[in-house]
């Protein structure tokens, strides 16, 4: 019961802060430019034109009246329609998603593997040649600005070799209503750099992690047993050492997938790559409000909820937590 | 401690901080106090760039006597010059917003701490939900409502207030704090004389690594047009600038500022850690 006392708590306090917070945002996002002038043709405009335009995009109203319309899109989940493509702003974030999910899909899934698998390597040989190229080329990945690495890319593996293309999505098939990529060959092909892009910071990340946690489970006692045992470096390495050290990659994998959403935004930019990220970076430059809120909205509560099922996986992996629960 | 033990200690502090990166860090900083006098050309002044220079491949040599050494942008802008300057901008800006955002951070940490109840319960909450979403999300979500500009980097504030709180709370139970609670001295006065001194170190550490972040993050945002003006160009839009260029085979615009960008911030990175090091008596035996 004490339990859901402060789990109640905490919800009311995170819902109080969301009202604040959306009460902000709107006050906020209204006062940054005018709209209209991205959406009637500004040298042919009569005033009369864009009177119109402003009465019909509402923006004529008092602000506690158009606040008042924010919340009741908000209520049926619409986010109100977008100035620019005249569509649902939510639908629009939604038809977006699909290309935005499989870039962050691929890229953590090869993060973590070979991440996973460098720190491994590195870990159980600390102070080795091997133990110090990956401590150093990690640091230097990390500082690699994003949006370069992307430019280098594009320049490396399209501009000058011509491997790959430097943008777009390339084909795409329709599955569940969304259109995929990774099921064309030529779609593939338009993935390898953006997903590199994605991934080559998130290597060095998770092999850090990954090594740090090995070495310290080396030292312990439990690995000295196995040995004694007479169990193989194999087995030991998977069966003992790699879920010791799970945890902290789990959570740093899940706030990753979590932080592509929103860090697309670049990549996405550079590969023109119609995801989510794009359509968030048009929509501020367009000053589009409808589509701003909708897709900010949606990225942090997908990146919220993508910590609370890090939480929930917890429980899985570590049988300690599930006990003490 | 012997006066010799501590003379070999600080010595090898000194001998430390001799690397290779903390070298390249200040020839940087260096780099970018004596622009105006390393670089040959201006490249703000219109009338010191030829036009019809443009896009010039590097060691091209220029009709006003010097060559590009890195070639020329697409309006005819030295690209080492480009540098020189963009690097002024990138590091002013970023240590200037690091240092608003240590501040903000310490003090907020520390009231939050000093006062409790709800004036903690609300700078917590308030340090939770920054935290619980990525730097860049925070960044776009204040250019969205506060509309574009560098300052607003300032958005890493979160990281000091929740650990200078935490070390304020422990501070603030202590004698001395009753102390000088007893006495007619102001909360405000309490807090920056007293509490906050007492609490600054482990915080301050953060300081280099957040100063690496936000060069990153200033470059981002002015790569995607939403940083500092087009007219004053950081090293992010430097690179920004030659990205239309780069898919018709004209690498020199963004390849080498990007290269100067992640020296600079590797160099940094390095530095940080050192500091870290250095500062913290439980890594300082690793």
């Amino acid at each position: 019961m004490a339990l859901f006392k402060v789990i109640s708590g905490r919800l009311y306090q995170a819902f109080l802060l969301l009202v604040v917070m959306s009460l902000i945002g709107f006050v906020g996002i209204h006062s940054v430019g005018n709209p209209v002038y991205n959406i009637v043709n500004i040298e042919t405009a009569t005033p009369d034109d864009i009177r119109r335009a402003t009465e019909l995009l509402g923006l004529d109203q008092p602000l506690w009246r158009q606040y008042l319309v924010f919340v009741q899109n908000l209520a049926t989940g619409s986010f109100g329609t977008s100035y620019i493509y005249h569509l649902p702003a939510f639908e629009l974030v939604l038809s977006k998603l699909s290309a935005t999910i499989e870039l962050a899909a691929f890229a953590i899934l090869i993060a973590a593997a070979a991440g996973t698998g460098l720190g491994l390597l590195a870990g159980t040989r600390p102070g080795t040649l091997v133990d110090r190229m990956v401590v150093i080329v990690t640091v230097y990945a990390l500082s690699v600005p994003s949006f370069w690495l992307s430019m280098m890319l594009v320049l490396f593996g399209a501009v000058m070799t011509g491997w790959f293309p430097s943008g777009g999505r390339g084909s795409t098939v329709e599955l569940f209503g969304w259109e995929w990529s990774f099921l064309t060959a030529d779609g593939l092909k338009h993935l390898v750099l953006p997903v590199l892009a994605l991934a080559i910071p998130n290597i060095a990340l998770i092999a850090r992690l990954a090594r740090a946690g090995t070495v310290e489970v080396q030292r312990a006692d439990f690995v000295r047993f196995c040995l004694a045992k007479g169990l193989s470096d194999r087995h030991i390495l998977f069966r003992h050492t790699l879920p010791n050290i799970s945890l902290p990659i789990v959570t740093i994998v899940g706030l990753q997938f979590g932080g592509m959403l929103a860090f697309a935004v670049v990549v996405e930019s550079i590969f023109a790559w119609p995801g989510v990220g794009k359509l968030l970076i048009d929509s501020i430059q367009l000053l589009d409000r409808p589509v701003v809120m909708a897709t900010l909205t949606f990225v942090a509560i997908t990146f919220v909820a993508l910590n609370a099922i890090v939480d929930l996986l917890y429980a899985v992996l570590d049988p300690r937590v599930r006990i003490s629960a | 401690m012997t006066i010799m033990t501590s003379l070999r200690l600080s010595q090898r502090r000194v001998r430390g901080a001799l690397t290779l990166p903390n070298g390249v860090l200040a020839l940087f900083v260096l780099a970018a106090i004596t622009a105006p006098v390393l670089a040959p050309q201006n490249p703000y002044d219109m009338l010191q760039i030829l036009g019809w220079e443009a896009s010039s491949p590097p060691g091209t040599m220029s009709g006003n006597g010097y060559r590009y050494l890195l070639g020329t942008d697409g309006l005819g802008r030295d690209i080492a010059s480009c540098i020189l300057y963009g690097l002024r901008i990138s590091l002013v800006v970023s240590v200037v917003s690091a240092a608003a955002a240590a501040a903000i951070g310490l003090t907020l940490g520390v009231v939050a701490a000093y006062f409790g109840r709800w004036v903690d319960a609300v700078i917590m909450r308030a340090v939770d939900l920054q935290l619980s979403l990525p730097t860049m999300l925070v960044a776009l979500i204040a250019i969205v409502t506060l509309g574009p500009g560098v300052d607003r980097i300032i958005v890493q504030w979160a990281t000091y207030a929740r650990v200078v709180r935490s070390v304020a709370l422990s501070e603030a139970g202590k004698p001395y704090v009753d102390a000088v609670r007893t006495m007619p001295l102001s909360h405000g006065r309490i807090i920056l004389r007293h509490l906050l001194p007492n609490s600054i170190a482990p915080a301050i550490t953060l300081l280099p690594i957040e100063i690496g972040h936000a060069v990153a993050l200033e470059a981002t945002l002015s790569f995607l047009g939403l940083g500092v003006p087009m007219d004053q160009p950081s090293l992010g839009s430097t690179v920004a600038n030659g990205f239309q260029y780069l898919l018709t085979g004209q690498y020199w615009i963004s390849l080498f500022p990007g290269f100067a960008l992640f020296a600079l911030i590797a160099a940094i990175n390095f530095a940080g850690e050192d500091v870290r090091r250095l500062w913290d008596p439980r890594s300082r035996s690793l």
